[in-house]
Order: structure tokens, then C-alpha cells, then sequence
């Protein structure tokens, strides 16, 4: 009706918006009828030349009395009952929903599929189909929130608590923490992916990710294990301090503990501290800020990250990896400038698929699926068609035309690092997106 | 009476704020006008340093990303410290200690509450608690201000001392409260009869009620969490085999209707304002009594409502909902009441009209957007965003703060005998009623799209907002700031003396002098009318 | 004069200063209302542990009705004992006062000190015995781990129960023993005794409830 809650993910939402959108009329003209009539009375009945004029000693009105405590409960019952009546269908998930367990954690939120397959910070999801998010934290409150689909339930250490919602689009949407739950509260977000049931099937089944990882080389997929899971929220790989201490020359190093005693950080403390955080807590920070890992993790995950932090010895600067297959060789030994394009659109360094989708679902910039020639409104209200010499303009000086509802946030930083040819690689790519 | 006292009568010129003096003479006074200067002084320095601590989180906030803060961590003391400043030692002591303590005698014909040296005990436990709490800041308590566990009995910034001294500040609160219920049940003068007393000591007993009731439960709740921290106690620490959810519902227990302990005595005080500047008895005088009694009874039925999205059972969740609306209709009836007050009056602006006609419109907005909150299907959308925090900002700042402030306006020739500038009253008002709309009607919209409370860092989609309610938030204290150094220039510099009876109100606290005599009336008063004795009766 | 305080000397000897300005009847009311919302304030500072103990019985119901089998049901028992005979001597303690008869209330009010003294001495013993058996704060056995859950509430409501104890023998002692001892209680004038009295029956009333909950029901 009125549009104020945003973008309707699930089958339910219109059903909350249009609670919502009927108590927002109501209010709006209780509040206006008052407030009018009040100004009104004192426009009218102000007093003149600065002189009191003789007023009725009215002392009150049983008449009027009933009507209004009559017709705000009247009004009210209603209004309870429209919230009543969306509020069953957020509580009542269907018997075949499909269940996926989620855990809350400082400061991330983990998934698991009943195939056991598992992902960090990424909620992926067939659309039309209803889901159940069975729920439970490991350290303290923490709260899922997915505006697009209007639900949140609190996750509560000790106990199992669900919420479901069935997508009605498909799409990349944010899911929030919003129970306060520390330092990191603000940061704890996830992705909700929903895919289109083929290719969700597609994505459940692919172990390659699984696959790739138990074939690495144990340092390097201690590397990805980082990141995947959020160990880089907390501990730094240049000696800066976070919440945690910096994983920088942290092999074998002594100091004191909270408690005064000594240690080394060798094998055993290391172990010892992801699966019970709380145990030996190094000097200048706190307990319970870590959440144990016990039975998040394999002992060759734990391996792999000690012989990854072995590797940060300050000999040469590591950059955390964000996307699983690094590319060597990009651009370098594709056939078709096509692939070239390609290879540089995923390639980390460049980062582009971090705010540019190729499947025409919105992220922090417009999509490149169907880009080319496509006509852009632009922020200043003008219009642009999509050739090679805007793509080129907007890749080497970002802010010069932002097309119209998009933040103006890619970095100035491509100019000199993208040469002419890769960018007209990118093109040859994106023309393939339609 | 003392020889003191009867000295004053010969002579206009002592009264209770020059009859003894010195600093060690208020320190140990046991007259409630000097307590509620105490009150007043104390309870000012943790409004301007909650006051501080919300300016500082909204310049943090106004651009997305690290601006002046660099840590989360120091974002999230402040924002503890503001909730813990602004509810525990500010607003809840707030308008009942204050302007309560003043007040109630001199409306009520008395000399003193019933029992003036426990009024002044309740002052330094509320010191004590105020002490507690500033040494707790020297490690400083990242919880939030409902120290919801696990997180409050994990983290090991000093929670115990803080809740300690929350538990101390509430010892305060239930003296206080028990002290006016007392005084109003056994000190009404001859003739002021339950029908004949003024709606601000009827709200304020509705308060008294509450205050002692709920505090306690708190009280225990936070001892609790004390238990579970220094011993594990095993009671609301999940790894121990305690429940939080029940925390939470102790907590709320107390801490829904200490909503009511905020803004009830706010009510009160537009109750008295609005007939003496229309010339018009208070419209249905009954109903509003009734009504503040009403809205303190549900109110001790509808505290899960913070909970909706808690874990708590569909049953209870829509039992509480609809309990809750039963808190909106009282309400409804005493904004119609007010507003009926105005019809054929004869209105004069001063600034306390302005600020209770201002309050007449934040609480419609308060009230409504209560509403939302109040439905199982958007709250479960609104729960702890923006929505939220807007809401209860209208509520309890455009609520119990603007009825402080409006009181403080309002009663100021009494409590100081002199009178302050309009034209600066004014210029203040316009400030902080432009600049709070200004800072909380954006974070109404910021909840419909859907950003959480309580976030150091937010995505950049919902910046301007943000940037929009900065302003208003420093306009909004500018206002607060002129306001009250208006008041406070006045109170020391202030020529212009002010009558006994300003206003021409009827009511009993203005029959005596300004400044008020030490115990309050030269001779003791006969009551033979009503609170609001305006206006002509026709005879037709 | 620089005391502030109000001090009136046209009150009547044996009345406390502050009812100054009510007269004799107004003050006892105030006084006795004031009393009994305070004792109000009292049961419901209880009140929540007796809903958490009813709550978290509810989740560890097995373990409740183990953990209680470790008290001392013999020494509650004394207790609960010592505590009614307390009550039964204060209750006698304001019927004296009503009299007149100041040695009456110091004689009686002694009593019920003796008695507080005795439920202390039990407790304490209670106490030290759990602490040897490890079923201590600060010193839990994890043998009795599991027992944390009643324990813990044990000692939270027995622990507050004993401070009520010490605070309802000092005000027995200060505003009952001390004034009667100067002959300051009369037929007119007997509102400190009575009081104290009060507070001392919801001392004992309080343990009433915790007796059968803690070492019976469990």
C-alpha cells in the first residue's frame, strides 16, 4: 500500500507491510485531527490585548468521556488483530520446509546443511521454497534479523529457537545481528542468497570448495580458513591489535598471561586457545570475547591454521583472501579477450565481483548482466547509454557519472593499474553478460 | 513551630531559601524545597554527561565508518553510559525527586512529606549509588543499559559494581516513593479531600505506587547477576543450566513500568499547565485520575512485550500484545482530556503552554508509534532498530525530559521567587523542539529500513539519515543547554521578583509566598475548592 | 545557627524529632503505613528469587530433588523452631509496650535476640558443613557440580534471609531494647516497638516459605 518497509522478500511481507501501512494511516490522522484541533482552540480562544476573557467553567463531559475511551478501544482491537493475524503466519512454518541449523557466534553466523555441508556468513537458499533456520548460539545473545523477508528471532545460547520464511525472489539480501552482542556487533552481518532451485541444487551438492581445501597445501588453506572462519574479525596479520591478538610473529612467542603466568605460544597453546578460548588469556585482553570452536572445527583444520600462522613471520606482508580460487594467471594465458575480461573480473586484486553481479541481482553497484548498451539514469538526473567509453570513464574515474540510486563508493584506484587493453577485456566480457 | 519559622512571619523577606544558609545548611537540610535542589543539582551533572555521551556517539554516526571513535569497544561504554546516566540517574529520579518533593507538600497543604529525614537519606543513598556508579566507569561497563546475560556475566568490564550501584539508586527510588505515599495518604490539609488534589500528586502517587513495587524486583534481578558473576550461581548463565530469557523478564518487570515512573509525573505536569494558561477547569478531572491510575495497574502486566522476538511462547507473546494495547486507551483519554481543556479557554502563551502544548504533540508521536510495537507481526520487523530507539526517545525525552523542563519553567517563580526572560525561554524552546524532531523523525525512517540499534558502523545506504539526525541531536542539546543556563543566569542574577501567585492559578501551592516560608504556609491552609476553580458558572 | 537540623524542643519527651510536624495519631499512621509498604518492598525483593527457584526447579527438576536431600533437615527444623519461638517473644515484646512496661519489652526483645543469635550459630554451621563437602560458592566440588543450579539459589535466599536476620536483631536492639531500657515507651507511645516487631515477624514469616522449599520440597 504505502511502500514504507521497502523491498517484500517472502510470502508473508505484505502481509506485515499492510498491518503496518493501516496503523501508519491511523496514526497519522489521529495524530494530525489532535494536534490540528489543538492549534485550532488555541488560535480561536487565545487571549487578546494581553486581557483575559471570561471562560464557561466547563468541568468535563460524560458523553464525550464514553466515545473516546469507547472508540480508541474499538480502534485498538482492530489493530491487535492485524498484527495477531501476520504475526501466525511468521510462527507457523510449514512441515517441509527445508531445515538449515544456524549458529550465532561472536561475531559471525555459521550454516549447516542437512547434507553437512557448511558455510560461514552465507545463507544459501532455494526461492519458493519455505526454510526453517533452526538457531543457537555459543556464547551470548545474538538476534537474525533479514529485513527483506520481515522476521528475526533471538539466538540464545542453551536453547534451539526457529524462524522461517519462504523467498519470493531471487537475490543477494543483508541479514543483520540485532541483539547486541559486543565489540564486533555491528560488523556480525551475513548474505542471504536465494537462488533459483536448479542452481541451488547445483551449489548444495558442490563439494569442490570442500574438495580444494583438503588438497591444499596445509599453510595456504590455513590461509583461506582465516577468513572463512572470521578469525581475521579479531586477530590482525600485521601486529595492529583488534579484539584479539595479532596473529604477526605469533609463532613461539612468550609473554604473560592475565593471571600473571608465563607462555608459548607453541602447538599445545595454540590448540588449546581456539577450543577453549577462555583457558589462558594473554595480558592486556579479555575473556570471553572468543567463542570456542569446539566442534566447529577438525583437528587438520587446526593443523592448517597453526602451519599458516607459522608463515606470518613478518618476512613478507600477507594479504587475507576473501574468494576461494586465486587466480596466478589472470588475463596472462586466456584465449579470447572475453576470458581475459573475465579472469579480471574475478581476480581478487581487482575485486570487481565484490559490488558488481554478473546474474542481474543487485549488489553495491550495478549489475554487468545485460550492462552493455543498456540506458543508465544517472544521479544528476541525466542519461546515459552504456559504450565502451563510459565503462572506461567509470572504471578509471569511478565518481565522474554514478548512475542514479547507487552510492558513490568504488575506489579511484583502477587508473594506472588497469591499462587500456584490460579494460577493453572487461568490455569484450561484459557484452557476453546479456 | 519553631522560633525560626516564626520569625517569618513578620517578614517577607526570610524564606526557606535564605532562613538558613551556608553550604553545610543544605547539605543536612531535611526541607523537601532544599531536597529537591539537591535532587535537582545532582541529577543535572548526569543529564549533562549522558547529554555529552549521545552527542559524541551521534558525530560518530553521522558518516558510515570510523570517524572520531576508532574502537567498538569505546562506542559501546558510551552508549551504556548514556542509557545508564539518562535512566537510572537521570529521568527516573528525574521529575518525582525533584519537582515531586517540592511540590507534593505545598499542593497537598503540608508542611514537609511525612518523613523528612528519610528524604534526606534517600538523597545521599542516591549519592552513594551515583558514587558506586562513577567508580565503576573507571573500567567501564559495556553491556548496555538492560545488562542482559550471558553478555553481563561474561564480560569482565565491571558489571557488578555498575548493576551494584543500580540496585543502590533503586533502594533510593523506593524511599522516595514509599516517603509520598505516606505523606500524601496521612499530611492533606483540612478540607483537601482524594477528589480535591492535583493531578500532578495524583501521578505522582500513581508513581509512588510503582516506585515501590517494581523497584525491588530489579533490585534482586541485579543482585542476582552480582551471585552469577562473582560464584556462578547457575540462574541465568545458559553454561551453568541457567536461563537468560528469565533475566530478561525479571528485568523488564521492573524496567516497562519504569517507563511509567518516567513519564506519568510528566503528565501530571501538563495536567497543571494547560487550565492555568487556558482559564479552564482541568476537562474531566475524574477520567485523568482514573486513567493515571489505570496506566500504572496494566502497566505491571505488559513487560514481555520487549520480548516478542525473545524465544518467549506464542502465547505469551500475544497475551502480552494485547494487554499492552489496554495501556494505549488511559492514554488516549488524557490527550483528549487536555486538548478538551483548551475549548472556550482563554489561552496565553508562556512558555510553559508552549512546552506542554509541544509535549501534547511528541506524545501523540510516541503514542502511536507505540502502537507499532505493540502488534506481534511489525514488531517482530521493528525489534531493536532504529524504529525502537526513536520510540522511546519520544517517549521518554519528548515526554519525561520536556515535562521536566516544562515544570521547571512553570514552577520557577516559586522554587526561586524571581522571573525569567520569555524571549530566551522562547528562542530555547524553538531550539530544542526543532532540533529533537530534527534528530528523531530520521531514525523513524532508519527503522523502516530496517538498520539495528545499537551498531558502531553501519551500511553506507543509510548515511544520510544518519547525517540529518546529527544535526538535530546538536541543535536539540544547544536547546537544552540555552534553556536551562536561562534558568540557572536567572536563579542567581535574576532582578525581576516574582508574586506570589504569577499565574493566577487556583491551585494550593501558589496561596504562599515565592519563595515558600521553611514550612511552607504561615498558617495552616483550609481547603474549600477544587484544584482548578476557573471560569464562570452559567446560570441558564 | 549553623546545625540545620530541625530540632524541636516543644515535642513531647519520648517521641522521635522528625514527627514534628504531625500530631500523635497522624504520626503513628505515617509511621505504620510507611512500615508496611516497606515490608511490601521486602516480600517482593524475595519474591523473584521464589519465581527463579520455581523456574529453574522446573528445568532441573531431578537435581532439585537430589541437591535437597543434602541439607541439614534437622538443623532447618531448629531453626524454623527458633525463629517462631522468636516471633511468639516479639509479638509479646508490643503487648508490654501497649502497658507500659518497659522492662517487659527489654525482657522479651532479648529473647528474640537470643533466638536470632541461635538461628545464626545454626546457619553458620549449616554453612561451614556445605563448605567442607565442597557445595560452596567459590569452592564447588565438581563431583556436586550439577547441584549448582539449587545450590546457588540456596545460598542466594538463605544468604539474604541471614542479612534480614542481623538487620531485624539491630533494629530490635536500636529502636526496641535501647529506648525501653531509658523507660521511653508508654500506653501512648509505643509505635518503635511495634515496628520492629513487624519487621521481625517477616524475618520469621519469609523462613516460613524457605523451610518447606528448600529442605522439604526441593
Amino acid at each position: 500500500m504505502l511502500g514504507l518497509l521497502g523491498e517484500q522478500g517472502s510470502d508473508f511481507a505484505h502481509k506485515v507491510d499492510y498491518a503496518h501501512d493501516v496503523v501508519t494511516i491511523i496514526s497519522v490522522v489521529c495524530t494530525v485531527l489532535i494536534v490540528g484541533v489543538m492549534l485550532y482552540f488555541a488560535v480561536i480562544y487565545r487571549q487578546r490585548n494581553g486581557k483575559d476573557h471570561e471562560t464557561p467553567a466547563i468541568e468535563g463531559n460524560n458523553t464525550l468521556e464514553v466515545i473516546w475511551t469507547v472508540f480508541p478501544t474499538l480502534v485498538c482491537i482492530w489493530v491487535a488483530w492485524l498484527g495477531y493475524d501476520s504475526f501466525v503466519d511468521l510462527r507457523t512454518p510449514p512441515a517441509n520446509a527445508m531445515e538449515v541449523n544456524v549458529t550465532g557466534r561472536k561475531w559471525a553466523w555459521d550454516f549447516q546443511y542437512s547434507n553437512g555441508k557448511k558455510t560461514t556468513s552465507e545463507l544459501v537458499v532455494p526461492v519458493g521454497e519455505p526454510v526453517k533456520l533452526i538457531m543457537t548460539s555459543r556464547d551470548v545473545l545474538h538476534s537474525f534479523f533479514v529485513p527483506v523477508m520481515r522476521t528475526k528471532m533471538d539466538v540464545i545460547p542453551g536453547r534451539y529457537t526457529q524462524e522461517w520464511f519462504r523467498p519470493i525472489k531471487t537475490g543477494d539480501f543483508q541479514v543483520f545481528c540485532t541483539e547486541y552482542c559486543g565489540n564486533e556487533h555491528s560488523k556480525m552481518m551475513a548474505r542471504l542468497k536465494v537462488l533459483p532451485r536448479a542452481e541451488f541444487e547445483r551449489w548444495l551438492a558442490d563439494d569442490s570448495e570442500a574438495k580444494k581445501l583438503a588438497a591444499m597445501k596445509p599453510s595456504d588453506m590455513g590461509k583461506q580458513l582465516y577468513v572463512a572462519k572470521s578469525c581475521n574479525t579479531c586477530h590482525s596479520l600485521d601486529g595492529s591489535p583488534k579484539v584479539g591478538p595479532s596473529w604477526l610473529k605469533l609463532y613461539n612467542r612468550q609473554g604473560t598471561l592475565t593471571n600473571g603466568q608465563s607462555y608459548v605460544a607453541d602447538h599445545n597453546y595454540i590448540k588449546e586457545s581456539i577450543l577453549n578460548p577462555s583457558a589462558k588469556i594473554v595480558s592486556g585482553y579479555s575473556a570471553g570475547m572468543m567463542p570456542s570452536y569446539d566442534g566447529q572445527i577438525s583437528d587438520v583444520e587446526i593443523e592448517s591454521i597453526i602451519e599458516f600462522i607459522k608463515t606470518v613471520d613478518g618476512s613478507q606482508k600477507i594479504e587475507p583472501e576473501v574468494t576461494l580460487p586465486k587466480r596466478q594467471d589472470a588475463g596472462a594465458s586466456a584465449a579470447s579477450p572475453a576470458d581475459r575480461g573475465k579472469a579480471l573480473f574475478q581476480d581478487s586484486a581487482n575485486a570487481c565481483s565484490g559490488c558488481h553481479s554478473i546474474d542481474g541481482s543487485r549488489m553495491s553497484g550495478p549489475s554487468f548482466k545485460g550492462l552493455w548498451g543498456r540506458k543508465e539514469k544517472l544521479a544528476d538526473g541525466t542519461e546515459v547509454s552504456v559504450d565502451a567509453a563510459y565503462i572506461k570513464e567509470s572504471i578509471w574515474k569511478p565518481q565522474a557519472k554514478v548512475v542514479a540510486g547507487y552510492p558513490p563508493i568504488m575506489p579511484g584506484i583502477y587508473e594506472g593499474k588497469l591499462s587500456e587493453e584490460n579494460i577493453n577485456d572487461i568490455i569484450e566480457y561484459i557484452k557476453t553478460l546479456q | 513551630m519553631s522560633a525560626h519559622a516564626s520569625t517569618a512571619h513578620g517578614n517577607d523577606e526570610v524564606n526557606y531559601l535564605n532562613w538558613k544558609t551556608g553550604i553545610w545548611s543544605w547539605l543536612t537540610s531535611t526541607d523537601h524545597k532544599r531536597i529537591c535542589f539537591l535532587y535537582l543539582f545532582a541529577i543535572m551533572i548526569f543529564f549533562i554527561g549522558g547529554g555529552i555521551a549521545a552527542l559524541i556517539m551521534r558525530t560518530e554516526l553521522a558518516f558510515a565508518g570510523p570517524t572520531i571513535i576508532k574502537d567498538p569497544h569505546l562506542y559501546n561504554i558510551l552508549f551504556t553510559m548514556h542509557g545508564v546516566f539518562m535512566i537510572f540517574l537521570f529521568v527516573v529520579p528525574g521529575i518525582p525527586a525533584t519537582l515531586g518533593n517540592f511540590l507534593i507538600p505545598l499542593m497537598i497543604g503540608a508542611k514537609d512529606v511525612a518523613f523528612p529525614r528519610l528524604n534526606l537519606f534517600s538523597f545521599y543513598v542516591y549519592v552513594i549509588g551515583a558514587l558506586i556508579g562513577g567508580y565503576a566507569m573507571l573500567n567501564p561497563v559495556d553491556t548496555g543499559w538492560t545488562f542482559y546475560a550471558p553478555y553481563s556475566t561474561t564480560t569482565n568490564t565491571s558489571v557488578s559494581l555498575m548493576v551494584f550501584a543500580a540496585f543502590v539508586l533503586g533502594f533510593s527510588s523506593i524511599l522516595t516513593g514509599l516517603n509520598f505515599i505516606v505523606t500524601i495518604h496521612q499530611l492533606r490539609a483540612p478540607g483537601m479531600t482524594w477528589m480535591r488534589l492535583p493531578v500532578f500528586v495524583w501521578a505522582s502517587y500513581a508513581t509512588a505506587v510503582i516506585q515501590t513495587v517494581a523497584t525491588p524486583v530489579v533490585g534482586m534481578t541485579l543482585l542476582l547477576v552480582i551471585a552469577e558473576r562473582a560464584f556462578g550461581a547457575g540462574i541465568f548463565d545458559p553454561t551453568k543450566g541457567g536461563d537468560p530469557v528469565l533475566m530478561e523478564h525479571l528485568f523488564w518487570f521492573y524496567s516497562h513500568p519504569v517507563v511509567y515512573i518516567m513519564v506519568l509525573p510528566a503528565f501530571g505536569v501538563v495536567g497543571e499547565i494547560i487550565p492555568v494558561f487556558s482559564r479552564k477547569p482541568l476537562f474531566g478531572y475524574k477520567m485523568v485520575v482514573i486513567s493515571s491510575m489505570a496506566i500504572a495497574a496494566v502497566g505491571f502486566i505488559v513487560w514481555a512485550h520487549h520480548m516478542f522476538v525473545a524465544g518467549i511462547s506464542d502465547f505469551s507473546a500475544k497475551f502480552f500484545s494485547i494487554v499492552t494495547f489496554l495501556v494505549a486507551i488511559p492514554t488516549a483519554v488524557k490527550v483528549f482530556n487536555w486538548v478538551s481543556t483548551m475549548y472556550k479557554g482563554s489561552i496565553s502563551f508562556k512558555t510553559p503552554m508552549l512546552y506542554a502544548m509541544a509535549f501534547v504533540f511528541l506524545f501523540m508521536v510516541a503514542g502511536t508509534t507505540g502502537i507499532y510495537l505493540a502488534m506481534l507481526g511489525v514488531d517482530v520487523y521493528y525489534h531493536d532498530t532504529y524504529f525502537v530507539v526513536a520510540h522511546f526517545h519520544y517517549t521518554i525525552q519528548g515526554g519525561a525530559v520536556i515535562g521536566l523542563i516544562a515544570a521547571l519553567h512553570f514552577w520557577f517563580p516559586k522554587m526561586t521567587g524571581k522571573i525569567y526572560s520569555e524571549r530566551m525561554a522562547r528562542i530555547a524552546f524553538a531550539f530544542l523542539f526543532f532540533g529533537f524532531n530534527l534528530t528523531f523523525i530520521p531514525q523513524f525512517i532508519l527503522g523502516m529500513d530496517g538498520m539495528p540499534r545499537r551498531y558502531y558502523d553501519y551500511p553506507v545506504q543509510y548515511q544520510t539519515l544518519h547525517t540529518i539526525s546529527t544535526i538535530g541531536a546538536y541543535l536539540n542539546g544547544f536547546g537544552y543547554t540555552f534553556a536551562l543556563v536561562n534558568l540557572l543566569w536567572t536563579a542567581k542574577f535574576g532582578k525581576v521578583k516574582a508574586p506570589r501567585n504569577p499565574y493566577n492559578s487556583t491551585s494550593l501551592e501558589w496561596q504562599t509566598a515565592s519563595p515558600p516560608v521553611h514550612e511552607n504556609f504561615e498558617t495552616t491552609p483550609v481547603v474549600d475548592h477544587d484544584p482548578y476553580n476557573y471560569g464562570t458558572h452559567s446560570h441558564a | 545557627m549553623s546545625n540545620a537540623a530541625i530540632v524541636d524542643h516543644n515535642v513531647p519527651p519520648g517521641e522521635p524529632p522528625h514527627i514534628h510536624h504531625m500530631d500523635t495519631p497522624t504520626a503513628y499512621g505515617a509511621a505504620k503505613l510507611g512500615m508496611w509498604l516497606f515490608l511490601a518492598t521486602e516480600i517482593l525483593l524475595f519474591a523473584v528469587m521464589f519465581c527463579s527457584f520455581a523456574i529453574m526447579r522446573y528445568y532441573h527438576l531431578h537435581e532439585f530433588h537430589e541437591a535437597s536431600h543434602h541439607l541439614d533437615l534437622r538443623a532447618g527444623a531448629l531453626n524454623t523452631a527458633i525463629l517462631l519461638f522468636s516471633s511468639y517473644t516479639a509479638a509479646v515484646a508490643v503487648t508490654k509496650a501497649q502497658m507500659g512496661d518497659n522492662r517487659g519489652v527489654v525482657k522479651n526483645f532479648t529473647y528474640s535476640l537470643l533466638c536470632g543469635f541461635g538461628f545464626l550459630i545454626v546457619k553458620s554451621y549449616e554453612y561451614t558443613h556445605k563448605a567442607h563437602e565442597g557445595m560452596f560458592p567459590f569452592v564447588w566440588n565438581s563431583d556436586f557440580y550439577h547441584y549448582k543450579n539449587f545450590l546457588g539459589l540456596y545460598f542466594c535466599m538463605t544468604g539474604l534471609h541471614a542479612l534480614h536476620v542481623i538487620i531485624g536483631m539491630a533494629i530490635m536492639f536500636w529502636y526496641g531494647i535501647r529506648p525501653a531500657r531509658n523507660n521511653r515507651f508508654s500506653g501512648k507511645y509505643y509505635t518503635p516497638v511495634e515496628l520492629s516487631a513487624l519487621y521481625w515477624h517477616l524475618v520469621d514469616l519469609i523462613w516460613i516459605y524457605l523451610f518447606p522449599l528448600l529442605y522439604l520440597v526441593g
